[in-house]
């Protein structure tokens, strides 16, 4: 496996990493972090003009997710 | 931290909607959706007909959603640590071509997802966050 590999693999692990800090910060009783789940939910309930923009984003995002490493 | 119109939904009238009854019906779908291979007709089908109905279940108003804050903790900006990570990694294994040398997420995970116990946790962890961002 090539150094540069290797440094990219531990960049992706690292952002996994601070993706599980950040979380288990927030649930931390009197945190001042809120966790992903509250961060999302706001986003989800971003209207424009009456559309559900945020929510639909959010889903769709999701829908691509799946697809592009699931099917594709 | 208040509770939206959408929250006062009342849970009782959809049972069904928990996550105790839901995530046993992922399990074998899941486990369908891992006999299926990336790139085939099969799997595309699948995916779009679960991707699918998820959405337009997260669309409707007639299921119950869970209560949203209508505002943020200060320590919002913590979040952007993790993503800015992620992004700086992507964007430059994409810059890159996205090779062996230096590979985007897609291609470290590919190999990974070929394998069937794999594929279906990921279709069920798919699944369980597509049920958990729908009730949100």
């Amino acid at each position: 496996m090539s150094v540069s590999r290797s440094l990219i693999i531990a960049g992706f692990l690292l952002s996994g990493l601070a993706l599980a800090a950040v979380e288990w910060a927030a649930r931390r009783p009197g945190s001042r972090i809120p966790t992903l789940g509250d961060v999302v939910a706001l986003v989800m309930r971003y209207d424009l003009g009456g559309l559900p923009i945020g929510r639909l984003a959010i889903l769709l995002f999701w829908f691509w997710l799946g697809w592009h490493f699931l099917a594709r | 931290m208040d509770t939206p119109p959408e929250a006062a939904v009342d849970q009782t009238t959809r049972p069904w909607a928990r996550a105790q009854v839901m995530l046993p019906v992922f399990i074998p779908l899941s486990l369908i959706g891992g006999l299926l291979p990336s790139f085939s007709l099969a799997a595309n089908l699948y995916v779009l007909a679960l991707g699918g109905g998820m959405v337009i279940a997260g669309m409707s108003s007639r299921l119950p959603r869970r209560a949203a804050p209508t505002r943020l903790l200060p320590g919002v900006a913590w979040w952007l640590l993790p993503i800015a990570i992620f992004v700086v990694v992507e964007v430059f294994t994409f810059g890159m071509g996205s090779t062996t040398a230096y590979p985007t997420l897609s291609l470290l995970a590919d190999p990974v997802l070929d394998g069937y116990a794999a594929r279906a946790l990921a279709y069920f962890g798919w699944l369980c966050a597509f049920w958990a961002l729908v009730r949100r």
